[in-house]
């Protein structure tokens, strides 16, 4: 190899733009590091577009940010029929097998609490609270499946059967007799926002994921969006256009700095009157947050947004558009 | 073969006359395998699966009230010899060639069966559909196109060869003590972190005397708390001030939880005991063995705390409820990510956080 060539392949190395268009600029700047460490061994030799050096400004996407917030599920979800008669079945057979339960150990013979007790056992022939009357150790110990139409199965019921089974203990043991003691009772898993169909309240589908939408004065019902910023990172765009859309009276954590969504729209190219670049559609790219506290307010908004709803998955789809919705479904949690 | 013929013939002739368009006359945006999963065209053996479930189907009114087994089994009037219903496993294992095979354990008729799961507990369905997502968006590292991770240099060191004595010698350990530490993969979908098992353990140092009621109660306690029965273990150091001979008393005792019941004992952990602890600052930040377990430690007085033991807390002798070592066992194989897994969860870390 002549020293001249390899003087001119040196000359156009440097002339070649530092950046390329295919790769975004925090990835250009790590491939950059990386050749400075093993560019001893390996020098780059990549023949430089001679289209990029020209001063033609090459088209390009709108990059958005956007901002997925969520409020995750709040309580357990609704068992499945099948789940629910499983571990009903597995009670009872755990009933069968376990030893008996050690009386002495838990109740002193003559207390109050040792009264209370056998009145129990009798009602129900079962240590076990919530799994119906059912005697494990009797010669039909076999028949411990439900008919049809019973509650035992039910969540509910258990809940309730337990609630009972501590009232009566108190009321059995406590010294004053004139006074009924209450135990407080689970708050009902479905709501008031549910009962009335109100999608604005975060009070609503408890046990699902709800993701905060909003629309824009068109009409359309999209995330929280915004173009990013001359300078400004993917996360700090997001944390901007999260306070400018939904308001500051929201206690938010941002999980991570890298987008976990994007969305893509291609439109037909046209030129930029001032810059002559050409426009050939958006890219939007999806942070994610969780709500902690507060509530969304529009009325300060910067963005022309209409109005906002706290959305399921399942009622997402019916408010985006086809295209926007199979673009980012796969990034809504199923639950 | 004759009936056979013009089917082929249509197969061929159908294509033909309906060409394939080759673009899909309804909008598909972006096809995934998961969109159209459950209209896919079933396999000729799910075919043959019933749609519902037999707890969706309707049953005539009639039919159900007239149903009662334990009745229809009393009128019964020659009851069958429990030979033909029951199966009895054998109680020894009398080798493989025995006619009477055991069932497997995963049979109810089995005596190594053991019932459960008895419910779906609920940091299990957080860790889901919560904690497992967020922690794969926050540990995610972008590799840009074209990226190699740089060459790291051997984990074993090569000796120098500078005596002929080095010949055939094996690899040195890494410089700064022999541990070779558990390679960190990075975090994907696949190996997201988290909590396989929790160990309770409780080392009573009165037991040592040959008095064991401080071992019953001890026993007692860690039972009722983690509802798994516990291992005893005896000493092997030797303090002539306890009174401790190696192999002579049990001082120790163990519980392992795994799935269902870990998952209820995380639960009234982390929402019931941990915050109605006074002025616990939580977990020290240094904890951890540097491969993903991280272990605390509970106050005697913590420890009755618990639910299970305060119902009956007069039924323990005073001053005979032990304190206990928890360990948390993740799959995680680094003390960060584990720290990452279980702050999720809800146990708090104090002081300077060592990674």
């Amino acid at each position: 190899m002549s020293t001249g060539s390899n003087g001119a392949r040196r000359i156009a190395s440097l002339l070649r733009p530092r950046f390329d268009a295919a790769v975004c600029r925090s990835c250009q700047e790590t491939i950059g590091r990386r050749n400075y460490a093993s560019a001893a061994a390996e020098p780059t030799t990549t023949s430089s577009d001679p289209s990029s050096t020209s001063p033609v400004v090459q088209p390009a996407y709108t990059i958005n940010a956007g901002v997925v917030l969520s409020r995750p599920p709040v309580i357990t979800r609704d068992l499945e029929p099948f789940e629910k008669a499983f571990y009903l079945y597995q009670k009872r057979l755990n009933e069968r097998q376990a030893l008996p339960f050690t009386k002495y150990f838990y109740f002193k013979r003559g207390t109050p609490l040792d009264e209370d007790w056998k009145k129990k056992i009798q009602e129900r022939q079962t240590p076990a609270r919530d799994i119906g009357k059912y005697n494990a150790y009797a010669p039909d110990a076999w028949n411990d499946e439900l008919l049809l139409g019973a509650k035992e199965a039910e969540p509910e019921y258990q809940v309730e059967m337990l609630v009972r089974d501590a009232e009566s203990t108190a009321n059995a043991t406590s010294q004053d007799t004139s006074k009924k003691e209450e135990i407080p009772r689970p708050h009902p898993r479905v709501t008031e926002a549910d009962k009335k169909g109100d999608q604005k309240s975060l009070n609503r589908l408890l046990s699902r994921t709800l993701y905060l939408l909003v629309q824009s004065k068109g009409g359309q019902w999209r995330f929280p969006q915004s173009q990013i910023a001359t300078g400004e990172t993917l996360r700090q765009a997001a944390e901007r256009t999260l306070f400018e859309s939904a308001g500051k009276n929201m206690n938010t954590w941002m999980v991570g700095y890298h987008p976990f969504g994007h969305f893509v729209r291609n439109i037909k190219p046209r030129a930029n009157s001032k810059t002559g670049a050409e426009n050939l559609g958006e890219k939007t790219f999806f942070l994610k947050s969780r709500i902690m506290a507060g509530q969304a307010d529009l009325s300060a908004n910067l963005h022309n947004l209409a109005d906002f709803k706290w959305l399921s998955k399942e009622e997402i789809s019916k408010f985006v558009h086809p295209q926007y919705y199979s673009q980012i479904k796969n990034m809504l949690a199923d639950r | 073969m004759a009936a056979r013929e013009p089917s082929r013939y249509l197969a061929r002739a159908v294509p033909r006359v309906l060409p394939p368009s080759s673009r899909p006359h309804a909008f598909l945006g972006r096809r995934n395998a998961s969109d159209k999963a459950p209209e896919r065209r079933l396999s000729s053996e799910l075919n043959e699966l019933e749609s519902e479930s037999s707890l969706a189907t309707r049953v005539d009114e009639k039919m159900a009230k007239s149903f009662d087994p334990a009745a229809r089994a009393k009128a019964r009037k020659t009851q069958l010899p429990r030979g033909r219903y029951q199966f009895r496993s054998p109680k020894y294992y009398r080798g493989p060639l025995h006619p009477n095979q055991p069932p497997p354990p995963s049979d109810p008729s089995s005596r190594l069966y053991v019932p459960g799961p008895f419910s779906l507990p609920r940091a299990k369905q957080t860790y889901d559909s919560t904690i497992a997502s967020d922690i794969l968006t926050l540990c995610y590292v972008h590799n840009p196109p074209g990226f190699k991770p740089p060459p790291k240099a051997p984990r074993l060191r090569e000796w120098d060869d500078s005596s002929p004595y080095h010949k055939n010698r094996p690899l040195r350990g890494p410089r700064g003590g022999d541990v070779l530490r558990l390679l960190r993969k990075p975090i994907a979908f696949n190996n997201i972190p988290e909590i396989k098992r929790i160990t309770i353990h409780s080392y009573v140092k009165d037991a040592a005397g040959g008095n064991s009621s401080w071992l019953h109660v001890a026993g007692m306690a860690v039972q009722a708390i983690s509802n798994v029965r516990v291992e005893t273990f005896r000493s092997k150091a030797s303090v002539s001030g306890w009174g401790l001979v190696p192999g002579r008393d049990a001082v120790a005792v163990k519980a392992e939880l795994q799935g269902e019941t870990m998952y209820h004992f995380l639960s009234k952990l982390v929402d019931v005991v941990l915050p109605r602890i006074k002025d616990w600052p939580g977990v020290k930040g240094s904890s951890g063995d540097s491969s993903g377990n991280i272990t605390f430690g509970l106050d005697p007085e913590y420890v009755a705390l618990f639910p299970e033991i305060e119902v009956n807390y007069d039924m323990y002798p005073p001053k005979m409820i032990p304190g206990c070592h928890i360990t948390l066992h993740t799959s995680a194989t680094a003390d960060k990510d584990a720290r990452l897994l279980l702050s999720a969860t809800g146990i708090p870390f104090y002081g300077k956080i060592v990674h």
